[in-house]
């Protein structure tokens, strides 16, 4: 049960890693102030985060064989 | 602005961002209520709000340092290892868990948030309300003292009987952290529902304002890193900004000193009382400016 958890949150992690490069890429244009802007570092930083503390809960989740 | 207008506001900053007063209302309010006519849509204004930031997150920095150092390990150990196994391990994620939602709702409510509402008169309504909602948790907090019978107690003893930042639920330091997105409001301060929020966690009134000022060094400074591109734009006057940063540092590093010495025994009933104050003078003030 707590390895599927783990298994989800690496997903959601390459998932959040994804988003920020389309942000930084200036291809997703979702809830950004300027929609001409080339990128959307600030996004891309946000969702760049949040994709290392998915990666950080998953070890958390992952069984520990000690 | 003129170079005494800059110290003002550094000052005027660095001392109402960690007092449960709002920063941002005043600095909203005063201007106007001066006649000081610089414009917030300038391009030389954003900059000087970064560097005034980077200021007061500079003074935290500076009065936590051995803590931080602390953290950031306890963040690294904790994280490689999946386990938490000591105070500032624990300390480090629950600042994790308090910094996620505010970074999350400040990328994408913050600058709508501040221009829905950027205006004196809504900041000095703000500030009433943020008044009684500091004496509200302190209602709150009266309450729990006498539900563990604690209220015939000297404050020093009230006190202990709650607890450390260390021993907050996860869960209180995520809605403690989603709770800094009230104070994109003009008026509502982040300090006071950071430290409203501790206190209704259980924690004491130092703690709480302890784990307030951790909470805000990483969005802070964040917030603060992201604009730096912006102080190399032309036509910035970069000596006087930086002589503001500098006060606003200064004036964040006493007024921290003070409050955490003041929260030994004190609580938020005089910031309460000063707010619906000043939030009512200046509505009758900006009424008749009019």
């Amino acid at each position: 049960m707590r390895d599927r958890l783990a298994v989800f949150l690496v997903i959601l992690a390459v998932a959040f890693a994804v988003i920020a490069g389309l942000y930084y890429e200036g291809v997703l244009q979702i809830a950004v102030s300027d929609t001409h802007a080339a990128h959307h570092t600030t996004h891309a930083i946000l969702f760049g985060v949040l994709a290392v503390v998915s990666l950080i809960a998953a070890n958390f989740a992952r069984e520990k064989t000690v | 602005m003129t170079r005494e207008q800059a110290l003002f506001m550094g000052l005027l900053q660095g001392a109402t961002e960690l007092f449960p007063v709002s920063s941002l209302g005043h600095s909203v309010i005063i201007p106007t209520l001066l006649h000081w006519r610089f414009k917030q849509s300038d391009p030389t204004f954003v900059p000087f709000l970064v560097l005034l930031h980077l200021g007061t997150a500079g003074a935290l920095l500076v009065l936590y340092r051995q803590q931080w150092i602390a953290i950031i390990r306890g963040f690294f150990t904790a994280a490689v290892r999946g386990r938490i196994t000591t105070e500032p391990e624990r300390l480090a994620m629950l600042l994790l868990t308090g910094t996620i939602p505010a970074g999350i709702l400040g990328v994408f409510l913050e600058n709508r948030i501040k221009s829905l509402f950027a205006s004196p008169y809504v900041a000095a309504g703000f500030l009433v309300v943020n008044g009684f909602l500091l004496l509200g948790f302190e209602l709150l907090r009266r309450r729990a003292e006498r539900r563990a019978s604690l209220d015939s107690r000297t404050r020093a003893e009230q006190e202990e009987g709650f607890a450390a930042a260390e021993r907050i639920s996860f869960r209180a330091a995520a809605v403690i952290g989603a709770c800094q997105a009230l104070a994109f409001l003009p008026g509502i301060s982040r300090s006071g529902v950071t430290i409203g929020g501790g206190l209704l966690a259980g924690l004491r009134h130092q703690e709480a304002a302890r784990f307030s000022f951790l909470l805000a060094t990483p969005v802070i400074l964040a917030a603060g890193l992201v604009e730096v591109p912006q102080l190399f734009a032309t036509g910035v006057p970069i000596g006087e900004y930086v002589a503001a940063a500098l006060l606003s540092g200064i004036a964040a590093y006493a007024s921290a000193r003070f409050l955490l010495r003041y929260f030994r025994s004190g609580r938020l009933d005089p910031y309460g009382w000063y707010c619906i104050a000043a939030g009512a003078v200046s509505l009758v003030l900006l009424t008749f400016r009019a």
